[in-house]
């Protein structure tokens, strides 16, 4: 077995520290050490976006980033956006627009779409543009577009 | 499930890395990971002891003297939206634009991009048409290399063992009138390129190119430049005769391959197409 | 009946959505027991080949590993064909494709099982293997099963089938190559098998609990009752996890049931790709001739499947398809000939449209290609020869109920198309088309398999009058929960979020059959329909008494039981409350059976089908004639849905089917070497993203009740089935060409026009 190593970073507002094997990717790290199983793996090759987290605010894939490599930054899962038990605005969105049906892809189109309204990208065709690492294969991505237009009112 | 990695060495500063690498060249240096960690999924580096840059590689964005530095480890978000580089070098935002997809633009680096040297890496075309400078950090200091001279081959660039890439170094002083990056896939997001192409144009006030540069990727073994199509455009204003033999020009600068992604005669027919319709952009710019 | 009031039609949030969205939803690879081991499956990397001898014995001996199993401790049968014994759990002697399973791996970790299952690697003798199903019928191909290559024939004859006496004033004769499909569900293939003493309870993804139950128990040799299987949340389907999920279970359940330990067993992307069953390459060959007034005289189809290397679910495939190959069309002549062979390929297996999408493809190809013949336009061309009201067979000679939705899709798709003002997305320089393209979809299973067809509901209520349902059909992704609760609901009169549905246990509810062929809601929303008019029974009477009026008086609306006509009424819960003081049963269960059907097997006559769904898909194009790319710019989706039961689900399944189908017709290829795939991930297999789906306009026709719940169509298959031949009518109509296959990449565009291309001279 390969040493361990120390992770410190911050999970959804909580810094916590982690031993864990140098290979961990940050994906495995916040699902089986955190727990926070929220995040998917749908490839594990950065190509469908199951496991988008914002990393300080932006969207990276974690399954391709190693855990070892976020030491000390601020992760945000599909878990972290909803607070005092209310879901954030793009959560209610896709549920109110029929954004969601398999469910699998949802965190991640979550999480981009989360790092889409903070970056005011509302244009359809650049979110569209944006979008594209985050496959869906049940809703042809029509109503997510309509979840990202109604949260992108709500928000406001 | 967890990548095959022996150990991994976290430096707090990018001396430390520099003096770290040139003591054991034998470890797998790895940035953003977005391309590396693809590698070693699929079995590659095995038992790999990483040097983990993620957090030590210059990422600044910076006018120097003649050159704009852009620091290894700026990301393509980064570089897609930098508004010093918008405005000299657009191919290089564009390009950026267009590696993968809006999360892996958030973490993939430029010195990542360019160190794996794929025949397709899409920052490649805009920086050889530039003339940029890839700058390696190593025992001796910074060495800088010619980006014409930095891939050898699918995989292969040419830094010394021990040696990071710290920059990549733009020469602004004489922007071009016309520099654009274009990439053809079967979809036109996150994609790898079946063909790209940069071109830059400088012209004079009778509308004559004083000065081309072009370069193609997944066209040939690294991605390179296209003398020939630069040797037909110099002296010549942008009509459709000078467009023409560029056209023709093209297919003695490529070398292309059936692969999985597309046949060689297509990457042809593609090579011209996009060659013709980024010239015919220019002529009327 | 109940009569029709809300939910019903409209758009409440679905009872799944909200967990999904906030990361809560547990799907099988969010499951971790203490002691869990990992599985891993050491498969063939070679498509034909004999195995001499392989070794075990080392990776045994590898870190982490608790078990290797191989096919002789097996105690069971070592058989997963999921209707032909043909498919072995695990290889002893032969492979016959690339994927074939040689034994199985327990370990501590995922990545100890699977280096350990990499370690496995057997001397073979490579033997010839077959690659091309035309050829594999050949007598002089080496065969996979038997002593030849042939699995099944189906043929429909109607009218006159002499193929030299089919003659007309004009004739088209064409090939279709139409490629394969992976279903890449963004969940790949996942369960979990925990054991107890002398039974086994799997978690699994999956379309069908029952068909797992039955591998498992037939592999280890246990009643059916020792074998629990809860459909876990699954993260898509499309078919692909209709049989197919048996294997990887069979495989779960054998290392727990070995190791006694829970064992879970999780596919890469990659493996999945690689080894999990796909959409059924097909060659279709058509002779179809029309008069010179446009009307069809015969169509002759010679349709040859490639199953792959194992039946799998190759015959009800062929089964489909064979009846679909004329779509809806009045013909008078018709001889159609489905063949399966078998070849060392991926095999073959169920895939949304289930054949239809094929044949469908090759149909309205040709049906373009004669009205281009006749000089006339392929709208006006179809509509000569649409099943109508005076003409109403299908091709089987079944009437149908309501032939005039084939026309009236038509109409609206087409309406539709011309009224939506479509926002360019593509340069300007691209070239347009449109395309036109309908179905005709027989709803629910087949004849070959109605013995399938049945279905188990559960409804019990609470003293509340809240009420929790379940369903022996799954929720996959496609809205069945909704669905179930909207009928629910809609049926006991009160807000879908007092109806609580279950996915499917095989504890609780009955053998229900698979959830596929567009019958889930039709299916189990009759079910629950049976078991509440059963609850009713004895419901109703206690309504009675606190209204005063007669038990058949009672009607169930607004939460309330009232005397129907406007009497009064009494809040629903006063009566559940009732009925739990009186300790009155309040547990109902349902079922939903179809009726029998005549068919005739020799000659494709009579009700394949119980009923009929038609759908019409109108296609805008944009191409760019110098590199062959395809922009969709707008799909206009006109369905016959009877009833619509939940709004948004219905309008996701046409529009998620829509895009799924636009990369089945353009990026979506399975590159085949020697039977191995070569672009098993998502980097090289395209499927479409956000950028590339096109808006589409969605139209729901009401006006032809159908026999699920409340008078609801199936739409999960029809969404898909006429898509990718409007966009390849499209395409041929923006470029003036005539390409027959599928998927439309841009060097099968560009080389179709080859001799107009600009630069044709670099093609050589």
């Amino acid at each position: 077995m390969p040493e361990t190593i120390i992770i410190h970073l911050t999970i959804n507002g909580t810094g916590r520290s982690f031993r864990t094997p140098p290979g961990r990717r940050l994906l495995d790290l916040i699902r089986d050490d955190a727990g926070q199983t929220g995040t998917k793996e749908g490839c594990g090759a950065g190509e469908c976006g199951a496991c988008t987290v914002l990393l300080d605010g932006l969207p990276i894939p974690s399954c391709l980033v190693l855990a070892a490599s976020c030491e000390g930054h601020e992760i945000t899962t599909v878990e972290g956006l909803v607070h005092d038990g209310s879901p954030h605005a793009v959560q209610e969105a896709m549920v109110e627009t029929g954004g969601v049906q398999c469910g699998f892809c949802t965190p991640g189109v979550i999480m981009t779409s989360v790092a889409l309204l903070e970056n005011s990208i509302d244009d359809r065709e650049e979110q569209g543009r944006r979008l594209a690492g985050n496959l869906c294969r049940c809703t042809g991505y029509e109503k997510i577009f309509h979840a990202l237009e109604v949260a992108g009112t709500t928000d406001d | 499930m967890d990548l095959s990695v022996k150990d991994i060495y976290r430096p707090l500063t990018f001396d430390e890395a520099v003096a770290a690498f040139s003591d054991e060249p034998s470890m797998l240096p790895i940035a953003g990971g977005t391309d590396i960690s693809v590698q070693m999924r699929a079995g590659k580096f095995a038992g790999a002891h990483l040097l983990d840059l993620s957090g030590v590689l210059p990422r600044s964005i910076s006018a120097d003297g003649g050159f704009i530095e852009i620091g290894a480890g700026a990301t393509m978000d980064e570089i897609a939206d930098s508004g010093p580089l918008r405005s000299v070098c657009p191919a290089l935002c564009q390009a950026a634009r267009k590696v993968g997809a809006w999360p892996i633009q958030c973490r993939a680096t430029l010195g990542g991009n360019l160190a794996n040297a794929s025949p397709a890496a899409d920052t490649a075309p805009p920086l050889l048409v530039a003339d940029a400078l890839v700058v390696a950090a190593g025992q001796g200091g910074l060495r800088n290399i010619e980006a014409e001279d930095f891939f050898a081959g699918p995989g292969e660039n040419t830094l010394k063992p021990g040696e990071l890439i710290h920059s990549i170094r733009l020469p602004v002083t004489d922007p071009p009138s016309f520099s654009r990056f274009t990439k053809l896939g079967w979809q036109r997001e996150q994609i790898i390129s079946v063909v790209s192409l940069s071109i830059s144009l400088h012209l004079n006030d009778q509308g004559l190119v004083t000065k081309a540069a072009a370069a193609l990727g997944a066209v040939a073994a690294t991605p390179k430049r296209a003398p020939s199509v630069e040797a037909v455009l110099v002296g010549h204003s942008l009509d459709p005769a000078a467009i023409s033999r560029a056209v023709e020009a093209v297919q003695n600068d490529i070398t292309p391959i059936d692969d999985i992604r597309a046949p060689a005669w297509y990457r042809r027919v593609a090579a011209a197409t996009l060659v013709e319709r980024m010239l015919e952009e220019a002529s009327g710019a | 009946m109940t009569k029709i009031q809300p939910p019903l039609g409209g758009s409440h949030r679905r009872p799944d959505a909200m967990a999904k969205a906030t990361g809560q939803t547990r799907y099988v690879g969010d499951l971790a027991l203490p002691g869990m081991l990992h599985a891993a499956i050491a498969v063939s990397d070679r498509a034909s080949a004999r195995v001499l001898n392989f070794d075990v014995a080392s990776a045994r001996r590898m870190p982490g590993v608790e078990a290797v199993v191989t096919a002789d401790e097996i105690p069971g049968d070592n058989q997963v064909g999921v209707i032909f014994p043909d498919q072995p759990l695990l290889v002893t002697d032969r492979v016959r494709m690339v994927g074939d399973r040689l034994a199985l791996v327990a370990a501590r970790t995922p990545e100890e099982a699977w280096d350990a299952a990499r370690a496995i690697s057997p001397a073979y003798e490579d033997q010839p293997g077959v690659f091309d199903p035309e050829k594999a019928l050949d007598e002089t191909s080496p065969t996979l099963h038997g002593t030849d290559n042939l699995l099944h024939t189906f043929q429909v004859l109607r009218g006159q089938t002499d193929p030299d006496h089919l003659d007309a004033d004009v004739i088209v004769e064409a090939h279709y190559e139409i490629g394969g499909q992976d279903h890449a569900y963004l969940e790949p293939q996942a369960c979990l098998a925990v054991p107890e003493g002398d039974r086994i309870t799997i978690s699994a993804s999956c379309q069908c609990p029952f068909y797992i139950q039955q591998a498992v128990a037939r592999v280890l040799a246990i009643p059916l009752a020792s074998v629990r299987v809860e459909q876990a949340p699954t993260g898509g389907a499309f078919g692909g996890k209709e049989d197919y999920p048996s294997e990887p279970a069979a495989c779960a359940a054998m290392l727990a049931w070995r190791t006694r330990r829970p064992v879970r067993l999780l596919y890469s992307r990659e493996f999945d790709l690689q080894v999990t069953t796909k959409r059924h390459a097909m060659v279709v060959q058509h002779r179809w001739g029309a008069d010179k007034n446009g009307r069809l005289v015969f169509a002759e189809v010679e349709a040859v499947l490639d199953c792959g290397a194992y039946a799998g679910l190759s015959t009800v495939v062929a089964e489909r398809a064979n009846v679909s190959a004329i779509g809806p069309y009045a013909v008078p002549n018709i001889m159609v000939r489905t063949r399966i062979a078998y070849t060392n390929n991926l095999f073959g297996g169920a895939y949304r449209g289930f054949g239809a999408p094929q044949v469908s493809f090759a149909a309205e190809a040709t049906m373009d290609t004669l009205a281009h013949r006749l000089g006339m336009d392929p709208l006006e061309f179809r509509r000569i020869n649409l099943v109508t009201p005076s003409d109403p067979l299908t091709c089987t000679d079944q009437p149908l109920a309501a032939p005039q939705m084939a026309q009236a899709c038509l109409d609206r798709a087409v309406k539709d198309s011309e009224e939506h003002q479509i926002a360019p997305r593509a340069p300007d320089s691209w070239r347009r088309g449109r395309g036109i393209s309908l179905a005709l979809y027989g709803i629910n299973l087949h004849r070959g398999g109605q013995f399938l067809d049945r279905s188990s509901a559960v409804v019990i209520l609470q003293p509340d009058a809240s009420v929790i349902v379940r369903v022996g059909l799954t929720e996959m992704g496609q809205g069945n929960l909704a669905a179930v609760q909207t009928v629910t609901a809609a049926a006991l009169g009160i807000q879908p979020d007092k109806v609580q549905v279950w996915q499917p246990d095989t504890t609780t509810v009955a053998d229900s059959g698979p959830t596929v062929a567009s019958r889930g809601s039709h299916s189990s929303g009759r079910a629950v329909l049976d078991a509440i008019e059963r609850l009713r029974r004895r419901l109703d009477p206690i309504a009675a008494e606190l209204l005063g009026c007669r038990p058949e008086d009672v009607e169930l609306a607004d939460s309330c039981a009232r005397v129907s006509g406007g009497g009064p009424s009494v809040p629903l819960i006063d009566v559940t409350r009732e009925m739990a003081a009186r300790r009155i049963e309040t547990i109902s269960t349902g079922w939903y059976r179809s009726k029998p059907r005549v068919f005739d097997e020799a000659t494709g006559m009579g009700e394949p089908y119980a009923s009929y769904a038609m759908a019409c898909h109108v296609v805008d194009v944009a191409v760019d004639p110098d590199l062959g790319l395809v922009r969709v710019e707008h799909v206009a989706a006109a369905h016959d849905v009877g009833r619509v039961l939940h709004r948004t689900a219905a309008e996701g399944q046409v529009e998620g089917g829509v895009v799924q189908a636009m990369g089945w017709a353009l990026t979506e290829e399975l590159k085949l070497d020697q039977g191995r795939l070569l672009n098993p991930s998502f980097t090289d297999y395209l499927i479409p993203t956000s950028d590339d789906a096109p808006p589409v306009t969605v139209a729901l026709l009401e006006d032809a009740p159908g026999r699920g719940p409340f008078g609801s169509k199936g739409l999960g298959e029809p969404a898909f089935i006429p898509t990718a031949a409007a966009i390849r009518n499209a395409v041929c109509a923006a470029l003036d060409v005539e390409i027959n296959r599928l998927p439309l990449t841009p060097p099968v565009i560009v080389r179709a026009l080859a001799g107009n291309h600009r630069f044709k001279h670099l093609m050589e």
